[in-house]
């Protein structure tokens, strides 16, 4: 899950970070055009985030299954907002994917954000939010399929740890 | 890839090979398409990778100091 290090970068105050997930038999996959790595778009001063996302995974990538916010944090030097975004096994076709591994979530103070917050930590929150939302969100509950709510129940849902 | 092409590439992974106009073209629009940005054609001058910076920077690495001067 890197990104080349050296190449054309997006900037800008406010980024968005894009997990495409979907089920592969009994696991997880991180998905997307920048294959499982994390696939950033920028975000404008009028442009709504969750919009943005919606539309440019429509056009790039297909129609996804559920679109959620998951977390902020501050990296890049901008406020980096993550989603993740679920899509359905047809919809994966040539695009290079990877297992999405446990990891363990970053943690910080009491008052003060983790100093360090590595991608896999990122990407694990944001499954436990959508295991959370599965039991708690009635859209999210009948938008994702049994299978995916089996797979979320490994995850111990914790919605509101603040990652940044 | 031949003598003379341009390359630019970007950190996520996508990468793209030919003259100057068609980098600009090819890199304005997956910055657009992929990652909602506007990019100005002095953007993308600034990111191509040309011939002489390549060889430059092999030479860079094939020397113990690091130094071209």
């Amino acid at each position: 899950m890197t990104r080349t290090p050296h190449g054309w970068d997006i900037d800008g105050p406010v980024q968005a970070e894009i997990f495409v997930v979907w089920l592969r038999d009994d696991h997880l996959e991180l998905t997307g055009p920048c294959g499982p790595a994390p696939w950033l778009v920028e975000l404008g001063a009028i442009d709504h985030p969750v919009d943005v996302v919606d539309r440019i995974v429509r056009d790039v990538v297909g129609e996804p299954l559920l679109v959620h916010s998951t977390s902020w944090r501050r990296d890049r030097e901008a406020v980096i907002l993550s989603f993740v975004v679920v899509i359905e096994n047809s919809t994966v076709g040539d695009m290079e994917s990877a297992p999405i591994g446990r990891a363990a979530l970053a943690r910080g103070e009491a008052t003060a954000a983790p100093r360090v917050i590595a991608t896999e930590a990122v990407v694990e929150h944001g499954l436990r939010h959508m295991a959370w939302l599965a039991k708690d969100d009635p859209v999210v509950a009948a938008t994702l399929p049994a299978a995916w709510r089996d797979v979320l129940s490994a995850y111990v849902p914790e919605p509101f740890r603040a990652l940044g | 890839m031949s003598d003379g092409m341009l390359t630019l590439r970007c950190a996520c992974g996508w990468e793209a090979h030919g003259t100057e106009a068609e980098l600009i073209v090819a890199a304005t629009e997956h910055g657009r398409r992929v990652h909602n940005m506007t990019a100005t054609r002095e953007d993308v001058l600034a990111m191509i990778v040309r011939p002489d910076d390549a060889a430059a920077h092999h030479a860079r690495l094939d020397r113990p100091d690091g130094d071209v001067a």
